[in-house]
């Protein structure tokens, strides 16, 4: 049997696309996509909240689908599109959701915004005008301890209705 | 906190992945990795290798046959619960795939993967057992079928030998008067259930129950069959007092443990409310047109 | 219910304070670009991981680390022999009398599952961890005492050797009880029961040290008490000033960041190895030894006399505090003089008890003591109205404290208490009754009132410091050593300061939580920020303004009394086109010699700690309160509650920015939901049951509906602009309130939390066979 302990695995070049730019680095594969964006790219805005993918703070895109950066290694995302938080709006310029979070002051303490604001973008990119019910139930996997959620699900509303805004803030 | 070091294989070809699990009979299997790598995450599991066969080809399809789907291994829960396909031909596996976890998990987690990790309390292992569905196993020698109740032995056990890997899940196509019904106790949703239950079941024109299927999950090792419950519900005509009846008959069919989310007495006497929630669910369903044409 | 922002808030009579200003910090947490502690890196840093017991209660034999530090990556393996004083400073007292020594690493007696015994540092996680699994100790596993009531008993296991199991026992005596019962018509008396639940801030414990150019021994960690500092160098057996804290926007604090997590720990190893350490617990760590909310076990008995009035209350409190003082004293003190609710009582009769058990630490969470017994005194309240026949609100009515009495202790209430208004208008706000969704629902309302302290407690000379100056172009910077946690602590300061200064909040820098580079202002406990650094905030803008409105006079050629500072001017009252930049004002001073900066301090009053045999004498500065109305849904075949709506209404003196208190309010609500319906740190003779994210179970957006804060203004409270503290008070309210709820649907009163499913389904089964016909 191959032990790891007695054979260190090489580390490994990974080239993906984060937030629509090309990066790459040495990483060995059993690092997971979390500790990949954090430890090596500085990429701190996605969290560690629980490693069992339960809370959501580590929550990125992948290709545009929401997962749990702890529960998937960095090897896997190769070639793939990964989108944190500082992909939503651009240089200088909230996004519409960002925009209605500090409105609505939906952060308090802000470690599960980063998550929380993701899962809300893809979920309202597949559904642009939801009920409040239906907001409620697509942030239901992103815990938050500071909000009670009323806030959260406030701006997301608000933001759905201002998705066509085209006026950006300036940060 | 993090995984422990392993040596790391992307096979390119089922065949490769095969013959590497041949050859390295402790290896895991990394699929949608959400119940192995938290548990790597908490050091409960440190493989020294890992085979992660999401590159594999051809597992991913859904596709129709002869009253059957094939659903391969790769096939995530989202794309179960959102596949056209699988919600007109087999609409309890759409419905039990929306209750998984959250849906940063059903992104990644996949049909293969829930059931050959065979957590007691899972929506997939259930419905499988429920629906009678076929496993395809393939070995580096070749393919056997499994029937879902043979394949889940005990708590998170399957009958899989090392080398040996789920590569697509058979099951029968819904009639025209198939009802089904999933009903589960969880805490908050998307947790892992306390008890569930999961009836399917054909009614005539004249109102007897034809085939029925009733399944519990939570309540042992491994979900389970409720056939006295189905003998009593099979020919006849489906009153609520009946299945009253058959509901009554599970509490005596099934030996729960207690922890720490539920003694086992609560969980017996949740077993009988779930099991006449899904066989009314069910019944209900199987009265209407259910499916579209 | 939504409102768009600006909308729906009452006109408030200033410029900035009262308005839903947005945060700054709001905007950078929105961008990911706020660093927390464990976003901090720097080169060469290691990670540093600590090495817990396995057992409860042992004797440790032999520690055996030598293997450990040979691995490759490690940079050192410490144990108690590495400590220069293995010494933290507790107080069993409660009185700031420090003299209790808890080790910061065990050597020989472990005395709960999860207690330091060694430190590694390395340079990669999976070096760390290979140093952990390296490090052997050798357990003789002792009996140990695994509940309170068990601790206290003659021959109990002793939890420290040279002393019993009671840690505190704070009294209570106003009047005569025996007389009050004597008199009374009707008595109830019961034991309710809270649970020990986990603060599961989203962000685990983290913090990285370094030890700087000049010696100091930096620390950058979430924490809600900078003041640790001083610990630490006691610790490090260095100078006071040869250490500093620095605390970063904290992931959540509720209390969990208030005893040190991470600093003695992460300072021990940069200080050894002279490179920067980080240490991230992991979620499992935390919930296993982070130190918890105690479990309460209150006995009750309540009397009151035939129109309604409460004659009297004999209240015994037992909470298991584990094995160290930690801030078990303080919890119970505050649960001694919240006891008896916000109700007038001629006899009280309060015993609180805490004891040393060889479970997971018990210390500060928000509530504090003075939350567990709003489920006791408000559901007493409940069984007397029915006992008597009078309404839930009645009994209340008849009862309730005003502005003026006399609290059991024995002082005044100084402040407003709305009790009456508060309490309608969270009762109106529930709306309609819904309708149940099937024919096994039944739906049911309830609703509970509570007092709650603000601010420490008078004897601590509670003081806190700012420093506010401006920079020649007219923009402000602040320097506070307030510690933020998410609650708006920074962005506060900086509406009191443009309120006073007139800089528009966007000219406002605030630089917080650094204890060698910003005053000292405390911790950020016991709903304490608004009121103490909020007023040395007004007060020293107060104070600077007043420095400088002589010359924006003599400048503007008016009378001092007709000069306001707005809108980043000095201007004339009534004349708005006489106006001056800020920065023109900023440099005449600066000519004419007058400060442009100021640093002033806010001292809360001042008493002698209360008689220990009576409880009588001034506690704390001042109290909030408030009344939460809650409808449920029960399945009545699975026990499981819903909740259908929840109202939260607080009288918060003034609510410096609306948003905020209301996000406040909500927040709060939900953990008090949270711990009344599912939470709950599982103990098994020690062994924690519950240390997964996914059994540890707190709400989320599905498990409670939008919460209604109702926010009421009495203009009247001791805090900057007569603000009232509003961090904790709504904790407490949803515990009984559910309760209550859930005894109106289904006929069925629970005394012990959580109110699980299990338990409600028991109950109903335990009626059903009562009353074989249907009793709900």
């Amino acid at each position: 049997m191959e032990t790891a302990a007695a054979a260190a695995p090489e580390p490994v070049r990974l080239s993906f696309v984060l937030n629509g730019h090309p990066v790459e680095a040495w990483v060995a594969p059993y690092e997971t996509l979390l500790a990949v964006l954090r430890d090596t790219l500085g990429a701190t805005e996605a969290k560690c909240g629980c490693g069992e993918g339960v809370c959501g703070t580590c929550t990125v895109l992948l290709d545009g689908a929401p997962i749990n950066a702890c529960l998937i290694l960095g090897v896997q995302v190769r070639g793939r599109a990964v989108t944190t938080v500082k992909g939503l709006g651009t240089e200088g310029t909230l996004h519409p959701l960002q925009r209605a979070f500090v409105a609505h002051e939906a952060a308090q303490c802000g470690f599960c915004t980063p998550g929380m604001l993701l899962v809300a973008h893809a979920f309202l990119r597949d559904h642009p005008h939801p009920t409040r019910d239906e907001i409620r139930a697509a942030i239901a996997g992103n815990l938050c301890r500071c909000t009670g959620y009323t806030r959260i699900i406030d701006a997301i509303e608000a933001s759905a209705g201002m998705r066509e805004d085209p006026s950006g803030s300036t940060v | 906190m993090y995984p422990s070091p392993f040596v790391y294989h992307a096979p390119a070809s089922v065949d490769e992945a095969l013959t590497l699990l041949a050859r390295l009979p402790e290896a895991k299997v990394l699929a949608g990795g959400q119940s192995l790598i938290p548990l790597m995450n908490l050091g409960l599991a440190q493989p020294g290798v890992v085979v992660d066969i999401n590159g594999l080809p051809g597992l991913d399809g859904v596709t129709e046959a002869d009253g059957h789907l094939r659903i391969g291994a790769l096939v995530r829960h989202h794309a179960l619960q959102t596949s056209l396909t699988i919600q007109r031909r087999c609409p309890i596996l759409a419905e039990a795939a929306s209750l998984i976890g959250n849906i940063r998990v059903r992104h990644r987690g996949t049909l293969g993967g829930s059931l050959a990790h065979a957590d007691p309390a899972a929506e997939l292992p259930l419905v499988a057992v429920a629906l009678g569905a076929t496993l395809e196993i393939r070995r580096a020698e070749g393919t056997r079928e499994v029937p879902a109740e043979e394949f889940f032995c005990g708590y998170l056990t399957t009958n899989l030998t090392p080398g040996e890997m789920v590569t697509g899940v058979g099951l029968p196509v819904f009639g025209p008067a198939t009802g089904h019904g999933l009903a589960e106790l969880v805490r908050r949703a998307g947790d892992f259930a306390i008890v569930a239950a999961c009836a399917i079941l054909d009614v005539d024109d004249a109102g007897r129950c034809g085939h029925v299927s009733l399944a519990v999950g939570g309540v042992g090792p491994q979900p389970l069959r409720m056939r006295r419950a189905e003998a009593l519900l099979a020919g006849r005509t489906l009153t609520d007092p009946l299945i009253k009846e058959a509901a009554g008959t599970v509490p005596d069919e099934v030996s729960p443990e207690s922890d720490i989310h539920a003694s086992a007495a609560y969980r017996r006497a949740m077993a009988r409310v779930m099991a006449y929630r899904a066989l009314t669910m069910a019944r209900t369903r199987a009265g209407t047109s259910w499916l579209t044409p | 219910m939504r409102k768009s922002p600006g909308e729906a808030f009452r006109p408030s009579p200033y410029r900035i304070i009262g308005t839903p200003l947005p945060r700054f910090d709001v905007a950078d947490k929105v961008q990911g670009t706020t660093l927390y502690a464990a976003d901090w890196r720097l080169p060469g840093m290691l990670v540093g991981r600590i090495f817990r017991a396995v057992y409860p209660s042992a004797r440790i034999r032999r520690i055996t680390v030598e293997e450990a530090r040979t691995l490759p990556g490690v940079a050192a393996v410490l144990t108690a022999h590495d400590v220069p004083t293995n010494v933290i400073h507790e107080d069993p007292t409660g009185l700031g009398l420090t003299s209790f020594a808890t080790p910061v690493l065990t050597a020989e007696r472990v005395r709960y599952q999860g207690e330091p015994i060694a430190l590694v540092a390395a340079e990669s996680e999976t070096q760390a961890q290979a140093a952990l699994e390296a490090i052997k100790v050798e357990y003789e596993p002792l009996a140990g005492v695994f509940d309170a009531d068990s601790a206290l008993e003659p021959g109990a296991p002793r939890v420290h050797e040279d002393r019993n199991n009671l840690l505190i026992h704070w009294k209570l005596r106003q009047g005569d009880v025996k007389d009050g019962f004597g008199r009374a018509d009707v008595i109830v008396e019961r034991t309710y029961r809270t649970q020990r639940v986990d603060h599961a801030y989203l962000e685990p414990e983290a913090g990285v040290a370094w030890v700087d150019g000049d010696g100091v021994v930096n620390i950058r960690a979430a924490t809600q008490v900078i003041e640790h500092f001083r610990e630490i160098a006691q610790i490090l057996h260095l100078p006071h000033n040869k250490v500093r804290v620095i605390a970063p926007f904290v992931g959540g604090g509720f209390g969990g960041k208030e005893d040190m997590t991470v600093e003695p720990y992460v300072a021990l190893l940069a200080w050894k190895t002279k490179r920067p350490v980080r240490m991230v617990w992991s979620r499992q760590e935390s919930l296993l030894a982070r130190p918890k909310r105690h479990p309460f076990t209150m006995r009750y008995k309540t009397a009151a006399t035939q129109d309604g009035r409460l004659v009297a209350q004999e209240i015994a409190i037992l909470a298991d505090a584990g094995p160290y003082p930690l801030l078990s004293p303080r919890v119970l003190f505050a649960a001694l003089v919240a006891g008896s609710g916000p109700y007038r009582v001629p006899h009280v009769k309060i015993d609180a008890r805490a004891v040393f058990t060889n479970n997971v630490p018990t210390s500060a969470m928000r509530g504090f003591g003075a939350m567990q017994v709003t489920f006791a005194y408000e559901s007493q309240m409940d069984l007397l109205a029915e006992r008597l026949g009078l309404s839930a609100l009645e009994i209340r009515s008849r009862n309730f404290l005003r502005k003026g009495d006399r609290l059991p202790t024995g002082e005044a209430l100084e402040t407003s208490v709305a009790l009456p208004s508060i309490t309608s208008r969270a009762v109106e706000a529930l709306g309609e009754r819904s309708r149940p969704s099937g024919p096994s629902a039944r739906v049911g309302r309830g609703f509970a009132c509570n007092i709650q302290p603000y601010g420490r407690t008078v004897w601590f000379r509670d003081r806190a410091q700012a420093w506010i100056g401006f920079e020649v172009d007219g923009s402000l910077v602040i320097r506070s050593g307030v510690t933020d946690l998410g609650g708006g602590q920074a962005a506060s300061l900086v509406q009191i300061a443009a309120e006073i200064l007139g800089v528009r909040p966007d000219r406002i820098t605030v630089h917080i939580g650094d204890s060698s580079l910003t005053p000292l202002a405390g911790g950020t406990f016991a709903t304490r920020q608004l009121y103490m650094s909020g007023n040395a905030v007004l007060r020293t803008a107060r104070e600077l303004r007043a420095i400088m409105i002589p010359v924006a006079a003599a400048l503007l050629e008016a009378a001092e009394a007709d000069v306001q500072f707005a809108d980043n001017h000095a201007s004339v009252i009534g004349s708005p086109e006489r106006r001056l930049a800020l920065a023109r004002i900023v440099a005449e001073c600066a000519r004419r010699s007058v400060p442009t900066a100021h640093l002033a301090g806010f001292q809360s009053a001042h008493a002698a700690p209360v008689d220990l045999e009576t409880g009588q004498g001034k506690t704390f500065p001042d109290y909030t309160f408030g009344c939460h109305a809650v409808e449920v849904e029960v399945d009545t075949e699975t026990g499981g509650v819903t909740l259908l709506k929840h109202v939260a209404c607080h009288d918060v003196g003034r609510a410096l920015n609306p948003q905020s208190v209301e996000g406040q309010i909500q927040g709060g609500a939900v953990m008090g939901a949270g711990q009344a319906l599912m939470e709950h740190v599982a103990l098994d003779a020690g062994v924690n049951l519950t240390t997964l994210f996914a059994s540890y179970l707190i709400p989320t957006a599905m498990d409670v509906p939008d919460v209604r804060a109702v926010v009421l203004e009495s203009g009247e409270g001791k805090g900057p602009f007569n603000a009232r503290g509003i961090g904790e008070p709504p904790t407490g309210p949803p515990l009984p309130a559910v309760a209550s709820a859930i005894r109106d649907a289904v006929g069925v009163r629970l005394e012990e939390l959580p109110l699980t499913p299990e338990r409600l389904y028991e109950a109903l089964e335990a009626a059903r066979q009562e009353k074989p016909e249907g009793a709900a």
